[in-house]
């Protein structure tokens, strides 16, 4: 086996893997969406009527060529094994443009190769990528029937052009940086949708709770509310014989969340109302608020 | 609005005076729950609470940066071509014109040309309490969904929170204004400013481009830069008062907690529940943010009034002064814009917000 028949050889699997990658990306995101149309992609330079025929159908179209490349590699079929590799290489050229004519009439969109990998608007990596894939399909038609190498040289050789490719492909692929980006990031606690009641069953559990259990006068908060990574409570009370307001923050944390407490006497307290004339003299203009 | 009641549901700018000080109320207790022993007043075993602590000097601080400017707001009164009188809340005022200070009534205009009771938002000249900087005359603007499309008027939906609002696309701008907004049936976002004329804006001047996309499908864009958890960048834009009595200065802020219940986002409405633009913190009403006008080096500390229901819509880029991050971070009132150097006609600053303190 010559070093170019090798070469030919190595373009099918690694089309076949991007083929069927970018079509599972696509329908995890559609699937997580619950819409075809869920994310501005390429297919936003179709008028809003055909965005979501075009969708489906390059994700059909990726998931048949991905499908018959594999397919129709082996002996069975193989008679149409040329047709599907130029049919792929047409598909990436296809591709090669609309992400030249994205770039050129909604350059603030991604192209969405790779679902929600690819939100970032395309560069010229992405240009070259897609020419590159389209320049495999053209090299691999003449690369005959996959067979297993034997195990020596062969296979190494084999072996080296997969991985070579692969690293290819992967520097001029944007996705690469966000999806190892993703793999190491956990979402901030200030930007974690967290509902209320978990903020009050961990207060309940508390230590701070019953300590303050006895100063408490009302089951539920007379005030809540969310900022940034604590939830705020506020409870109406009463300490010996003057009213207060006992003020719980817990932190927006799925277990063991930090939780703290004060106690505000009302005794003398100027209501908000009398205080923001004041107020609104000393902050020089600023809300009432403060 | 007056008679809506102001409950931990809803949102601060529903409910006036008493959702204000549930605002100043909130920043005390945060305040109290998270001062060391001996620093708050009243907190645990420091009793005696009367103010919020330290607020207002670190307030004043955060407003202490280039481009401080002060608004008068009322009805006209009177005009002549070098002295405005206005009536406002606390008796008339007389305002010296300078030469050259422009007057914005759909485009620049004479003084003359205002008419006695106009509402108008007049910045004063930095430092000066009696002459006026700029002048705008019965400006207004609308963000939101089209609702309904009949005959050249438009209904807008902006929120539950508050009333459709009636559009009337002027002749003279139409063309400008289809030219940025296409598709004018309902379903469509739209954005304009132009003249308030009872209880229909005429629109004169397109806020924006119309999204792609119907208000329903509404997607979430780009994010903003972001420095730091607590600083991100965008748009700063800016919203008429629904009823009178609302709070002039604060901020309708994107990304209030949807478990908070707010009235507008919880609204059924699904363009209204759409993904906010960008990833933004969660606050709530009475939260702070330090707003600055990267145009005009303007800095104020506005607390969280309401849920920019509109804000979280658009996924525009700010030109005003360079191109700023996409996303609208923060929906000023018309005070607060005009105070931060903001142009009213102009829709927007590119912003930097961060959360106070």
């Amino acid at each position: 086996m010559t070093v170019s028949h090798a070469l030919q050889q190595m373009q099918v699997p690694l089309l076949a893997l991007v083929l069927v990658g970018a079509c599972a990306a696509k329908m995890s995101r559609a699937l997580r969406a619950r819409s075809v149309t869920a994310v501005l992609d390429a297919t936003s330079l179709f008028p809003p009527r055909l965005r979501r025929p075009a969708t489906m159908a390059v994700c059909l179209t990726e998931l048949c060529l991905g499908a018959g490349i594999l397919l129709t590699s082996g002996r069975a079929w193989h008679g149409w094994a040329a047709g599907v590799r130029l049919a792929t290489a047409l598909f990436f050229l296809i591709a090669m443009c609309a992400v030249v004519e994205l770039r050129e009439f909604r350059p603030d969109l991604g192209c969405g190769c790779f679902g929600d990998l690819s939100s970032k608007p395309p560069g010229l990596r992405s240009v070259l990528r897609a020419g590159l894939l389209g320049a495999a399909g053209l090299v691999s038609i003449p690369a005959g029937e996959l067979t297993l190498p034997p195990a020596g040289p062969a296979a190494a050789l084999d072996l080296g052009i997969l991985v070579t490719e692969f690293l290819l492909v992967a520097a001029v692929s944007p996705e690469v940086g966000e999806m190892l980006a993703r793999l190491g990031y956990a979402e901030p606690c200030e930007l974690r949708a967290a509902p209320p009641q978990r903020a009050l069953a961990a207060l309940h559990r508390s230590r701070s709770w019953r300590r303050q259990a006895h100063l408490i006068c009302a089951g539920n908060p007379a005030d809540m509310w969310r900022e940034l990574c604590w939830w705020y409570l506020v409870y109406p009370g009463r300490d010996g014989t003057a009213d207060c307001d006992v003020v719980f923050a817990v932190e927006v944390r799925p277990r063991r969340p930090a939780i703290r407490s004060a106690v505000v006497r009302r005794a003398g307290q100027v209501s908000p109302d009398d205080g923001f004339d004041r107020r609104q003299d000393a902050a020089d203009g600023l809300s009432p608020a403060f | 609005m007056q008679g809506r009641p102001a409950g931990p549901l809803c949102c601060g700018r529903c409910a006036g005076a008493q959702a204000t000080a549930r605002v100043a109320r909130r920043q005390y207790f945060r305040a109290a729950v998270f001062a060391r022993p001996g620093a708050l007043p009243g907190a645990d075993d420091t009793p005696g609470p009367d103010d919020t602590p330290g607020a207002a000097d670190r307030a004043e601080r955060g407003a202490a940066g280039a481009g401080r400017f002060r608004t008068v707001t009322g009805t006209l009164v009177d005009a002549s071509p070098h002295i405005l009188v206005v009536g406002t809340g606390e008796g008339e005022r007389r305002l010296t014109l300078r030469p050259g200070s422009p007057v914005w009534r759909g485009r620049l205009a004479a003084a003359t040309e205002l008419r006695p009771g106009e509402r108008v938002v007049i910045r004063l000249a930095p430092g000066r309490r009696d002459v006026a900087d700029k002048v705008w005359a019965s400006i207004g603007r609308v963000a939101g969904t089209i609702s309904a499309s009949d005959a050249g008027q438009l209904i807008v939906d902006e929120g539950t929170t508050r009333r459709p609002q009636a559009v009337a696309i002027s002749p003279a701008a139409a063309n400008r204004i289809r030219v940025r907004f296409p598709q004018l049936e309902p379903g469509n976002l739209i954005d304009v400013i132009g003249l308030r004329r009872g209880a229909t804006l005429e629109a004169l001047i397109p806020a924006t481009s119309q999204p792609a996309d119907l208000a329903s499908r509404v997607t979430r864009g780009a994010a903003v830069v972001k420095t730091s958890g607590r600083t991100f960048s965008g748009s700063a834009t800016w919203h008429e008062p629904a009823e009178p009595g609302e709070e002039p200065r604060g901020v309708a802020y994107p990304a209030v907690d949807p478990a908070a219940g707010c009235a507008e986002s919880g609204c059924a409405a699904a363009a209204l529940t759409a993904p906010g633009p960008a990833e933004l913190p969660y606050l709530a009403v009475g939260s702070l943010l330090s707003v600055r006008n990267e145009c005009t080096g303007a800095a104020r500390v506005l607390p969280v009034t309401g849920c920019g229901a509109a804000a979280r819509l658009f996924h525009d880029r700010c030109l005003t002064c360079g191109t700023s991050p996409r996303g609208r971070v923060a929906d000023l009132t018309l005070v607060s814009f005009a105070e931060m150097g903001g142009d009213l006609e102009r829709a927007c600053f590119n912003a930097t917000v961060t959360v106070w303190p």
